[in-house]
């Protein structure tokens, strides 16, 4: 069968003439547009992410059940077991760290089959470690603009200003001789040295200059509030603690300074992105909750 | 048949634009990711002594970088010590010796990212704080002790400025303090838990008195997020290879 040649004085009335009609142009451009889609989803259900059938994806050392396991995890494997890269590992290397992956990733996959993610106590706080993960992952990797981290370091400055560091005597009033304490504090006021007041030191802050905390700790919250407020030089009124009647002489009191927020950025983006991992966990947790179908026993409620 | 070619004017312009089209969707769609799965299928290490993979990897690294590093590590990959970003092109490495596999695995699974893979093994401990580190014991300093060790750490760049002091840092840096068990002995460095080398003049934070005292006082703990649900392996691998050559060029290709 010949085609009949095409005038030249029709063509412009033929099946090309896009100004009219014509059946056979619409059964080609049908027919293109089929190949076309065809193509196209073809290409999709071949090449997408976890749909792929042909072949094995570039980025996967071996496919499991539909489950892969990546080059990247066998190179690592290989690093750990062998000291070796992938170029220069031995077939054998190569395929005992497949093997042994292969064999975990079965396991794993018979591991879900029996349920042990309802029975063992230690898959379960694995995969709750690792939903929380994924929280934190999400937090890290949005971060944090520049404006945030200036507001969060803003509302919390208290937050991320220096420890102060005190240096103190802490001396003990001889028992039974209580009453004589504000006079031992005028004397000293007045520039007695304190053994001459039979006072003893109590033992603690003997470390010279201590952080905050640490003279938290070592004095007690009584006579920490008592030493915080006394310039350096000062000596504390008579403060009874612990049984006992304390005086207090500072040498040295700095209290927590303000800092710049280019010192502590890296810090507040820590807590900035722990807020954020916090607030997605309470929302995550909400979410699940609202999802779910939970029944409580009447008598537990 | 021969009525479907196209004669008219109007005709060939329509079949010369979906030709066109399908070349740009084959260029586009179907001939990179054949180059691409080679380089994702080569070795990492040799991604960028490959000129053939090498030009896949760096401009599509270089894009993935302007993308997604950029905006801490700056277009250029340069150090900023006030906010703890470290030198992409000095070849001082925190994890590892700067092998592209190794460089994988962090833009992988991140630092401190929450991805289970990634390098979570230890951080600098607060020492001005009641429990300085989370993960195990480690005592205290006192604010004598911080600037002891600050003197000790200055010393091993022949910078510092009291020798007693430095002599009670060694011994509380080699003691009480712990600060061997990550630093190691001789103050180089652990690159198996991303413990940086003291001895040598890149620091992270900034290397003078007052900075290096902050990092002792106050711990750090820097971040990098773990990308592997939000790039596909090509462009890790890519950004990988790009910014292991932003401190080892690849060879010059004739």
């Amino acid at each position: 069968m010949t085609a009949d040649p095409i005038p030249d004085d029709a063509v412009a009335s033929g099946a090309w003439n896009l100004a009219g009609a014509d059946a056979r142009r619409s059964l080609a451009l049908c027919a293109i547009g089929a190949v076309l889609g065809l193509a196209v989803a073809g290409y999709g259900l071949f090449t997408a992410q976890g749909t792929r059938t042909a072949g094995l994806p570039a980025e996967d050392a071996a496919i499991v059940n539909q489950v892969p396991i990546l080059r990247t995890d066998v190179i690592q494997q290989l690093r750990a077991l062998h000291d070796t890269d992938l170029a220069h590992a031995t077939p054998a290397q190569r395929r005992q760290v497949i093997d042994d992956m292969i064999r975990e990733e079965l396991y794993v996959q018979r591991g879900i089959e029996l349920g042990l993610a309802n029975d063992d106590i230690d898959v379960r706080a694995a995969l709750v470690a690792a939903t929380e993960g994924q929280t934190a992952i999400e937090a890290t990797t949005a971060g944090a603009t520049d404006g945030e981290l200036r507001a969060y370091f803003a509302a919390h400055r208290d937050a991320y200003a220096g420890e102060g560091t005190i240096e103190l005597a802490d001396w003990l009033v001889p028992v039974g001789q209580d009453a004589r304490a504000p006079a031992i504090v005028a004397a000293l006021r007045a520039g007695a040295a304190p053994q001459r007041q039979s006072l003893t030191r109590s033992g603690v802050m003997n470390d010279g200059e201590e952080y905050y905390f640490a003279a938290r700790l070592h004095l007690g919250p009584a006579l920490f509030a008592q030493a915080v407020r006394l310039a350096d030089g000062a000596i504390s009124p008579p403060v009874a603690s612990g049984g006992r009647t304390h005086i207090l002489i500072v040498r040295h009191n700095r209290p927590p300074a303000p800092v710049r927020f280019g010192d502590v950025r890296d810090r507040v983006l820590s807590d900035v992105v722990r807020d954020k991992v916090a607030g997605l966990e309470r929302n995550n947790g909400r979410f699940l909750r609202q999802r779910a179908d939970i029944r409580i026993a009447p008598d537990l409620e | 048949m021969a009525n479907l070619l196209p004669r008219s004017r109007s005709a060939r312009w329509l079949a010369a634009a979906t030709l066109l089209l399908l070349a740009v969707l084959l260029v586009r769609h179907v001939l990179p990711p054949t180059a691409r799965a080679a380089m994702v299928r080569a070795d990492p290490d040799t991604v960028l002594a490959d000129p053939a993979l090498a030009a896949v990897a760096l401009p599509l690294g270089r894009s993935v970088f302007a993308r997604h590093c950029a905006r801490c590590h700056g277009i250029a990959g340069e150090a900023d010590a006030a906010r703890g970003i470290p030198s992409l092109r000095d070849g001082e490495h925190l994890y590892g010796e700067g092998r592209v596999a190794e460089i994988e695995s962090i833009v992988r699974h991140g630092i401190r990212s929450g991805d289970r893979k990634g390098w979570n093994l230890a951080a600098m401990p607060a020492y001005a704080s009641a429990r300085p580190y989370a993960a195990e014991p480690i005592p205290p300093l006192t604010p004598q002790g911080t600037k002891d060790v600050t003197q000790f750490l200055l010393g091993l760049a022949r910078r510092s400025t009291d020798d007693a002091a430095a002599a009670r840092g060694r011994r509380i840096y080699g003691g009480s303090g712990g600060c061997w068990d990550c630093h190691g002995v001789d103050a180089r460095g652990d690159p198996a838990v991303g413990a940086p080398d003291l001895a040598d003049p890149v620091w992270l934070y900034g290397g003078t008195a007052p900075a290096i005292r902050r990092s002792i006082a106050y711990g750090r703990g820097g971040t990098s997020p773990a990308f592997a649900k939000a790039l596909d392996a090509a462009a890790i691998r890519a950004v990988s290879a790009y910014v292991a050559s932003l401190s080892a060029p690849p060879p010059e290709t004739p």
